[in-house]
């Protein structure tokens, strides 16, 4: 603006020499918020209702038996959320463009018709998480469901999403709760300790089934699309890049404490009494004489805010990643002319998700069950593209995969590609 | 696809895709290799296809002029003998894009329709012995050729519902590619680029992937990166801005209204925000700098200080003079507020009493003494209540002693609202 004293006299009331960048209470509760990153989030979404029923599960049938896997169950999903993270902050474009820009569009039409599957099968199972929850509660699912999905709908929709996403992430500081459970049961320590590090190779069908089912609910595809997608949508670059990483890690570990704790109490409890339970639910009803009606109340109110909170992001997370892929309008901001695939996609899969839930006699568990294996056969598929996109160094400029990296990832692919394999083929002999 | 179909201007026209991965033959001599792809010369309003890419031994890639081409369809790309021998390593020619590589599956602008689409597939048509770039495919139908689909799905919509999909072709005039920033600085680009307004423009970055808005945005002169700026979402401005060596990103910070700067620059970390606040002009950082003593959440946050203002004896004809002289830098010329020395609110005049009264007439003998004001600390909802109540277009801000600070306009306050209207 050109200076014209007579004319425009500044009427600055504060000395100008101290400019102070003022924060009001709000943008500083922000500005914590958003140290809370997309690794965390991402992780916390993943101890869904799959998560807590194969964890209940596992617990209960095998005892700490299985406990050991989690380890190098957790290595890998480091390994692999890493990756994701560094290709959003390196490439500043989610996966799903990534690969129809560098494979064409026919590769990406199938690959997008396996995520929108797999991810439909994991939305029944939060659906059938939600119903199994509110049943703990006595409110019938027909009721219950059909309720959740259009409060889903809603809160995605009409609402702003990033406040409500924050509700959900603030309800999973109550998962701290398993651990606290965990502790109260005074299990046997020492002997946790030694289950957790002594590797036992079980290859009876029954455990193999399990460890796939703890593989698949921990490792899922849509995670690397929701990362990725999420890195880049908070604007972190290469520079960001070490605190993304530990970001992740962060997430990663915590998603694994919580799954051992959960995997520790049913075996301390209901496998010690030798009760079997075939989800969740049952393991909710029959903690309560064991080890209390809190935490019998703990474990349904933590599967409701996991199957909820995975609800409202995995019909949101396909939407986003197929209409990034095809280039399609993609933001809950729009008018639904604006944006029509997306709406479509996003309402379908809630209906689709909710829907096959209210079926008499819809069989959850085997759903729940097909939606972990489903996302073990899509998930060395997606690992293989995201394995030649991170060494592109088109995509990555200074930041493409190390040797090690790419030798334990693909190391990682093929038993995961071997155990899914494996498992389908038990299934149907 | 395989006979190729008739446009409107009775040349042939090709799909990329439908050429790609073919042999290229040599009349006499056998296959050179298959074609990767095509580069054709953007410069030009219809690129012409100026070169092949063929595939050579061992995963090189080879260029061959298309001046020696003698027939391309699909089906069939056969060259003049001799051209084996006229094959060399592949290096982009000055101008030319690579058809598949840089174009085909990537983020394109359509221009007309103000959005972002992705490119399904490219039409090509023959021109007076040439090839040229006629027309982009973003359809689904498009898509499904691409897939393989096509021969199923279309023939099952005609006759279970009656429909044809319809193919959705963008001329190429009409679409700007993304891709490269050397495309980007080219004349047709900027022209491109130039007749989106703004908003559309500010909205369309906001669609694409970040290395293709950032290199847009570097792409455009300074008065319009302030125009899109303005226009843009927080998340997004801070992302640009970001990316922006310090002193353009403070030429384009000056091109700002003061209060859309100063928005912009409470969004960024503090030490970045001190340092482009240092590179600014000394005048336009101090505006910022005494916007941003202000909570973002009163009058004074939401207000500009780029108005106008004058001493109560100069005449209408000089006030008319100022303000032609000073308009363009102006958040509000509607309004001239009257001030004494000190800076005290006396009265204001709007510009069309200006116009209608005689020219030397001192400004305190028109203006209207009975103003609307607000106090600096005011809540948005109170300035809101006063926008609605008496019907104007903007309001000054005073402070205790009621001297001038600043005015919200209308449109600031529009931006406060809007976010909790309908959704």
């Amino acid at each position: 603006m050109p200076a014209n004293p007579p004319l425009h006299p500044p009427s600055c009331p504060v000395p100008a020499e101290t400019p102070a960048l003022r924060t009001s209470w709000w943008r500083r509760l922000s500005l914590i918020l958003a140290v809370v990153g997309p690794g965390i989030i991402t992780s916390n979404v993943d101890n869904d209702a799959g998560g807590i029923t194969t964890y209940s599960l596992a617990g209960a049938e095998f005892g700490l038996r299985l406990l050991w896997s989690m380890l190098p169950i957790t290595g890998v999903l480091i390994l692999i959320q890493e990756m994701s993270a560094r290709m959003g902050a390196a490439s500043g474009k989610g996966l799903a463009a990534l690969i129809r820009e560098h494979f064409g569009a026919a590769v990406t039409f199938y690959l997008m018709i396996g995520i929108v599957l797999t991810n439909l099968a994991n939305t029944v199972a939060e659906f059938a998480g939600i119903a199994a929850a509110m049943e703990l509660f006595h409110i019938d699912r027909h009721l219950s469901v059909p309720l959740a999905a259009i409060l889903v709908w809603f809160i995605v929709v009409k609402g702003s999403y990033k406040a409500v996403e924050k509700v959900f992430l603030g309800a999973c500081l109550f998962y701290v709760a398993y651990i606290i459970t965990g502790f109260l049961i005074k299990p046997d320590w020492p002997l946790v300790t030694r289950e957790l590090l002594t590797p036992r190779l079980d290859f009876s069908a029954p455990a193999l089934i399990m460890v796939v089912g703890l593989v698949g609910t921990t490792i899922a595809p849509w995670m690397q699309f929701y990362l990725q997608a999420a890195v880049v949508d908070k604007g972190l670059t290469a520079e960001d890049y070490r605190i993304v990483r530990w970001d992740v890690i962060l997430g990663s570990v915590t998603v694994s404490v919580i799954a051992i704790f959960i995997i520790l109490v049913c075996a301390a409890t209901l496998h010690a009494h030798g009760i079997r339970i075939n989800s969740a639910k049952e393991a909710a009803m029959a903690l309560a004489p064991l080890a209390g009606r809190y935490a019998a109340g703990l474990f349904a109110f933590g599967l409701l805010n996991a199957s909820l909170f995975a609800a409202s992001i995995l019909p949101l997370s396909t939407a986003y990643t197929v209409c990034e892929a095809f280039g399609w309008e993609s933001s809950v901001d729009c008018k639904f002319d604006e944006a029509p695939q997306f709406y479509t996609l996003y309402s379908l899969m809630i209906i689709f998700g909710a829907g096959l839930v209210m079926i008499p006699g819809a069989p959850l568990i085997p759903i729940m069950y097909l939606s972990q294996v489903l996302n073990g056969l899509v998930l060395p598929i997606i690992l293989f593209f995201m394995l030649r996109l991170i060494n592109d160094r088109s995509v990555m400029g200074g930041m493409v995969n190390g040797r090690l990296s790419n030798v334990l990832t693909l190391g990682a692919a093929f038993i995961l590609s071997g155990l899914s394999i494996l498992t389908v083929f038990m299934a149907m002999w | 696809m395989k006979n190729g179909t008739l446009n409107n201007n009775g040349g042939v026209a090709w799909f990329l895709c439908d050429l790609l991965d073919q042999p290229v033959v040599e009349r006499e001599g056998g296959s050179l290799g298959r074609l990767v792809d095509l580069i054709a010369d953007v410069r030009d309003h219809d690129p012409p296809v100026t070169g092949l890419v063929i595939s050579g031994p061992r995963r090189s890639r080879l260029y061959l002029p298309w001046n020696w081409v003698e027939d391309l369809r699909p089906g069939l790309i056969r060259v003049r003998s001799g051209a084996r021998d006229s094959l060399s390593p592949l290096e982009l020619p000055n101008g030319g894009t690579f058809l598949r590589k840089a174009l085909l599956d990537k983020q394109i602008v359509d221009t007309a329709g103000a959005k972002v689409v992705r490119v399904n597939d490219l039409q090509l048509r023959q021109r007076n012995g040439a090839l040229v770039l006629a027309r982009v495919d973003v359809g689904l139908r498009g898509l499904l050729r691409r897939v393989g689909l096509h021969r199923i799905i279309l023939p099952t919509l005609k006759w279970l519902f009656g429909y044809t999909l319809a193919d959705s072709l963008i001329t190429w005039r009409l679409v700007q590619p993304v891709g490269s920033a050397d495309i980007l600085r080219l004349k047709f680009s900027q022209a491109r680029l130039s007749r989106l307004h703004p908003a559309d423009l500010a909205d369309i970055l906001a669609d694409l992937d970040r290395p293709e808005r950032d290199r847009v945005f570097r792409a455009l002169d300074i008065d319009t990166a302030a125009e899109v700026l303005e226009e843009s979402d927080p998340k997004v401005q801070v992302q640009l801005i970001e990316q922006l060596p310090a002193e353009k990103a403070s030429d384009v910070l000056e091109q700002m209204s003061p209060s859309a700067a100063t928005d912009l620059l409470q969004e960024l970390e503090e030490p970045h925000a001190q340092s482009l606040l240092k590179e600014m002009e000394p005048e336009a950082a101090e505006d910022v700098r005494c916007l941003l003593s202000h909570d973002e959440e009163t009058a004074g946050g939401i207000m500009t200080t780029s108005f106008f203002s004058q001493p109560p004896h100069v005449t209408v004809a000089q006030t008319l003079e100022a303000v032609r002289k000073e308009a363009s830098d102006l958040d509000v010329i509607y309004y001239i507020y009257v001030e004494d020395q000190d800076g005290h609110l006396l009265g204001a005049v709007n510009l069309r009493e200006l116009l209608t009264s005689d020219p030397n007439a001192s400004l305190e003998s028109i203006m209207e003494r009975r103003i609307v004001s607000v106090s600096l600390d005011a809540g948005q909802a109170d300035v809101a209540d006063l926008f609605a109540k008496y019907g104007l277009r903007a309001i000054p801000v005073i402070d205790e002693d009621s001297r001038i600070h600043g005015v919200i306009r209308f449109k600031a306050l529009l931006d406060v609202v809007a976010p909790h209207l309908g959704r």
